[in-house]
């Protein structure tokens, strides 16, 4: 509530100067750099690595390429974006696509991205409608982000990820580890696919997955089990409305006479929470099923009870973004050109409020003498170059180990 | 067979792709050395085609045995955008198999042929990215349904003979302590594939199956479905899904193997004589085998009445009903469709008396043209469709192909394929009317949004003849031929008890 009046009175969005001031005094070029690089030192996989910039007018221009910080500092400065986005490392740079055959440009590598939009949680969101957000809804993110992390570190042994905030309502997830980066198009899909569980967003079938439930989805269910009951009944509520209750909660039970009881005794006594409506399930249940196939309908209502949990809460993923490497996404700390938040790493503490400004870090710089170390920004400037040193290390250790693989085998002939 | 014109069709120079040497083609093949060779190639029953085909083959036997190879990796192609599963892709491919590709047997020219046929084809699918996957997804389901067919023995002798990377199988002691997940991940999988629909016997199942551990990358495309267990980078796979990692290993070799015959394939540019041949293959072949003949006329019951009953016409695909419907409403029909629909009815069995009778009363029923008319203006144009003037030549119904191939129908014209001319509205109303269900009917507009108008007809087919075409001893093969749609569907009908 008071963030959505806060955006309406105080915000204005950021202006072409503001965005001029920020990438010349405060963007941390060189972090992206090393981040995107692996390395230290200028190799391919910077300067082969595709940027685009999206304009205010619409404009968006493709196929910009960087060789060292100072030119990837100096052309962004100089275009001025309202943000760019980051792709794919090609055979080629880039910037010399013009110069070549449209099919030699080849995509060769990019880190594993994934997507999550709040848009997606429409259906069980009522605290917020569009593109506002508060500490109620964020808890999907939040919630989306741990079982995503649990997914890629224990079923695919990934470790340098790190999640970004989208700066208005959702998170992306970038994940450096060589053996991600190099993935094709159809590994992709099929990671995506491992990771994807709810494909559709409607809630008006019912999701029947599988039985018995695949490990990692044994697990996600206990990963989201304890925070049913507080996000969806209590704090989102849902099905307190009879209509949505109808649509999407009733769908999901394998009964037709279960679901015509509920809706029955639901039209003569509307408007119950969802909380009652969760339990009313079973009561009905008991009350109208025969004895002799009990065991059988309990286990099948348990069953539909959890693929709710699953199709409630289970991270919602924009699929497009991970499918293909040529993806472009935008990059880590650029400013979100209508609520003018920063664009930070964050973890599960994160909360959208607690983004910086662009508006505020300007007056924090003018009050402490231009000084980018005391700005709330710096934080998670560190946060993040952290973050590219663990890549670097790693990245250097798999070098290592590879050129010492390679020693060894030009040995053995 | 007779030679008529001998190619060395199979000289290093076309197929091999390291060294342009001629030194180790075997010149004057003695059959015998031949037959050494392939004995050797296909020890164990079956192969990842790794070497170049050495040998002589004739141009007749070049097209001849790549034509059948075709037709059937254009089937499986089939099988796979109607959704079928292995077992259903096995039952269809089969007999096919059986008849124009059989292997697993002691004959040097069935061996000669599928190695030979696969490799020609290589030639025709390395152009494009596009027709490379087409043709490894292709070769690859081939390959899968192959290995199925062999004895266990078979399959082992096999698997030993690819020299692959050894198999990592876990120790009894991981398995015990992963036992929870593994059996959670593989019961369905032993439920509905190995048809242990028993808990006791999948339970003993998985207790004396090995496991492999190997990275998830080497069996990607059970991961998105998430047919193995994944635990720290690792999937665990077990040894009855085995397959899939050959199956995975051979589209691999195959996809590079591609891209350097590729690189390679000017050379071949030269030889004017294998090129025709290879563009007529690779340019939009399509199946359509259909034989007029193949299906008895004995019956006699098409007649210029019978066609518009229900029991004739509820066997028409949707091109020849929307025929139907624009006669009937304008009492005539342009060229194309009057060439479309008579050459039809032919097909289906109404002779030449009774197609004039068919046309004559379409045509005057309306009361804008008179019998005197019709007879100047029209009745030379069937009786030629008959063989009965001019040139004389028989003409046959026209197949999916040729239908397609014609312009686009205009306004008030209904040859065609309504798949293709339909829009999605008018489409699926039809749809709808023939009871499709939803999911059925935006299955069929998916295939007609790829341009795959005969894989929605074929899916047609299949809603509308429900169990009765998933019987498994029925031809469930792609329908390109409108005639075949209709003498398939009689057919059914006729077998299918009269209660
Ligand atoms: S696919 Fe062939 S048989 Fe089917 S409607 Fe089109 S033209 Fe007729
Ligand atoms: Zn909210």
């Amino acid at each position: 509530m008071d963030e959505s009046s806060r955006e309406k009175n105080a915000i204005k969005t950021p202006s072409a100067s503001d965005m001029q001031y920020y990438y010349q005094h405060m963007f941390p070029f060189k972090v992206i750099f090393n981040w995107l690089n692996h390395s230290p030192k200028a190799g391919r996989d910077i300067i082969n690595r595709e940027f685009a910039m999206a304009f205010r007018s619409g404009a968006y221009k493709r196929y910009n390429s960087f060789s060292s910080v100072q030119e990837f500092k100096t052309a962004i400065e100089k275009a001025n974006p309202d943000r760019f986005e980051i792709g794919a490392i090609y055979n080629k740079a880039p910037k010399e696509r013009d110069s070549l055959l449209k099919t030699e440009m080849k995509p060769l590598e990019k880190e594993l991205v994934f997507d999550i939009d709040m848009d997606d949680y429409d259906t069980f969101r009522t605290c917020c409608s569009g593109a506002q957000v508060c500490e109620k809804c964020w808890k999907f993110i939040t919630l989306a982000m741990v079982v995503v992390n649990t997914t890629l570190k224990e079923d695919f042994a990934y470790e340098d990820l790190i999640w970004v905030f989208s700066g208005r309502r959702g998170a992306h997830c970038w994940v450096s580890d060589r053996r991600a980066r190099i993935l094709n198009d159809l590994q992709r899909r099929n990671v995506l696919d491992y990771v994807n569980v709810v494909r559709d967003r409607n809630a008006d079938k019912r999701l029947s997955l599988k039985r018995p439930y695949h490990p990692h989805l044994v697990r996600s269910l206990e990963l989201l089990k304890p925070h049913f009951a507080k996000i969806i009944l209590e704090e989102q509520n849902p099905w307190q409305d009879d209509n949505r209750a109808f649509e999407t909660l009733l769908p999901s039970l394998h009964d037709k006479n279960l679901i015509e009881a509920l809706k029955k005794y639901w039209t003569e006594n509307p408007g119950r929470s969802s909380r009652d409506k969760w339990n009313d399930i079973d009561l009905v249940a008991s009350k109208d099923v025969k004895v002799n196939k009990k065991q059988d309908y309990i286990i099948r209502l348990r069953e539909c009870k959890a693929d709710l949990i699953i199709a409630t809460l289970y991270p919602k993923l924009d699929i497009e973004v991970t499918k293909q490497t040529i993806h472009l996404l935008k990059s880590p700390f650029c400013v979100h050109p209508s609520t003018g938040k920063v664009c930070v790493p964050i973890d599960a503490n994160f909360s959208p409020d607690q983004a910086p400004r662009l508006m505020d870090l300007q007056k924090e710089m003018e009050n402490n003498g231009n000084n980018i170390n005391k700005t709330t920004l710096q934080p998670f400037i560190n946060i993040f170059q952290e973050h590219v040193n663990k890549i670097m290390k790693h990245d250097m250790g798999t070098a290592k180990r590879e050129r010492a693989e390679e020693a060894k085998t030009s040995l053995e002939f | 067979m007779f030679r008529q014109s001998k190619k060395r069709a199979s000289s290093r120079k076309n197929f091999s792709v390291t060294d342009g040497e001629d030194g180790q083609l075997i010149l004057g093949t003695s059959s015998a050395s031949e037959k050494k060779l392939y004995d050797s190639i296909y020890a164990s029953k079956l192969s990842f085609y790794e070497l170049p085909p050495q040998g002589e083959i004739t141009l007749d036997q070049f097209e001849v045995w790549a034509i059948d190879r075709l037709k059937i990796l254009l089937e499986i192609e089939s099988c796979v955008s109607r959704n079928k599963n292995m077992k259903e892709i096995e039952a269809i491919i089969k007999p096919h198999l059986q008849k124009t590709m059989p292997f697993n047997m002691d004959n040097l020219e069935a061996k000669k042929k599928d190695y030979y046929s696969h490799f020609i084809l290589r030639l025709c699918f390395c152009r494009s990215q596009e027709l490379r996957e087409k043709f490894v997804r292709a070769e690859t389901l081939l390959f899968k349904l192959r290995f199925n067919m062999l004895t266990s023995q078979d399959q082992i002798k096999f698997v030993q003979s690819l020299n692959l990377p050894s198999l990592q199988f876990i120790s009894d002691e991981e398995k015990e302590k992963l036992k929870v997940q593994l059996y959670q991940t593989v019961s369905s999988q032993l439920q509905f594939q190995l048809n242990l629909h028993d808990e006791t016997q999948r339970e003993a199942y998985f207790k004396r199956e090995k496991f492999i551990k190997l990275p998830f990358e080497d069996v990607i495309e059970l991961v998105g479905n998430r047919q193995v267990f994944l635990r720290g980078g690792y999937a665990y796979l077990p040894q009855f899904q085995q397959l899939n990692l050959l199956a995975s290993e051979f589209a691999s070799k195959l996809t590079q193997d591609l891209i350097v015959t590729q690189r390679n394939l000017p050379q071949l540019n030269e030889d004017d004589r294998l090129l025709p041949i290879l563009q007529h293959l690779s340019s939009g072949y399509t199946i359509s085998d259909f034989q007029p003949d193949q299906y008895s006329k004995e019956d006699g019951d098409i007649t210029a009445n019978s066609v518009y009953s229900a029991d004739i016409a509820q066997h028409y695909p949707l091109c020849v009903k929307n025929l139907f419907r624009g006669l009937r409403e304008n009492h005539h029909l342009r060229y194309n469709g009057r060439q479309q629909l008579s050459l039809f009815l032919k097909g289906i069995g109404l002779s030449a008396d009774e197609a004039m009778k068919f046309w004559t009363n379409a045509f005057t029923n309306g009361g804008h043209i008179t019998v005197d008319k019709f007879n100047k203006d029209y009745r030379y144009n069937f009786r030629h469709n008959y063989g009965l003037e001019g040139t004389r030549i028989k003409y046959k119904p026209w197949d999916c192909r040729t239908i397609l191939s014609k312009p686009r129908p205009a306004r008030g014209e209904y040859h065609g394929c309504p798949y293709r001319d339909y829009n999605v509205e008018k489409l699926s109303n039809d749809l709808a009317q023939m009871n499709l269900t939803k999911t059925q009917i935006s299955a069929v507009l998916d295939s007609c949004q790829k341009t795959e108008y005969t894989i929605a007809c074929t899916q047609v087919f299949e809603y509308t003849h429900g169990s009765a075409s998933s019987r498994a001893s029925e031809d469930q093969t792609h329908i390109a031929h409108p005639n075949l749609y209709f003498e398939r569907s009689r057919l059914l009908q006729k077998q299918q008890p009269s209660s």
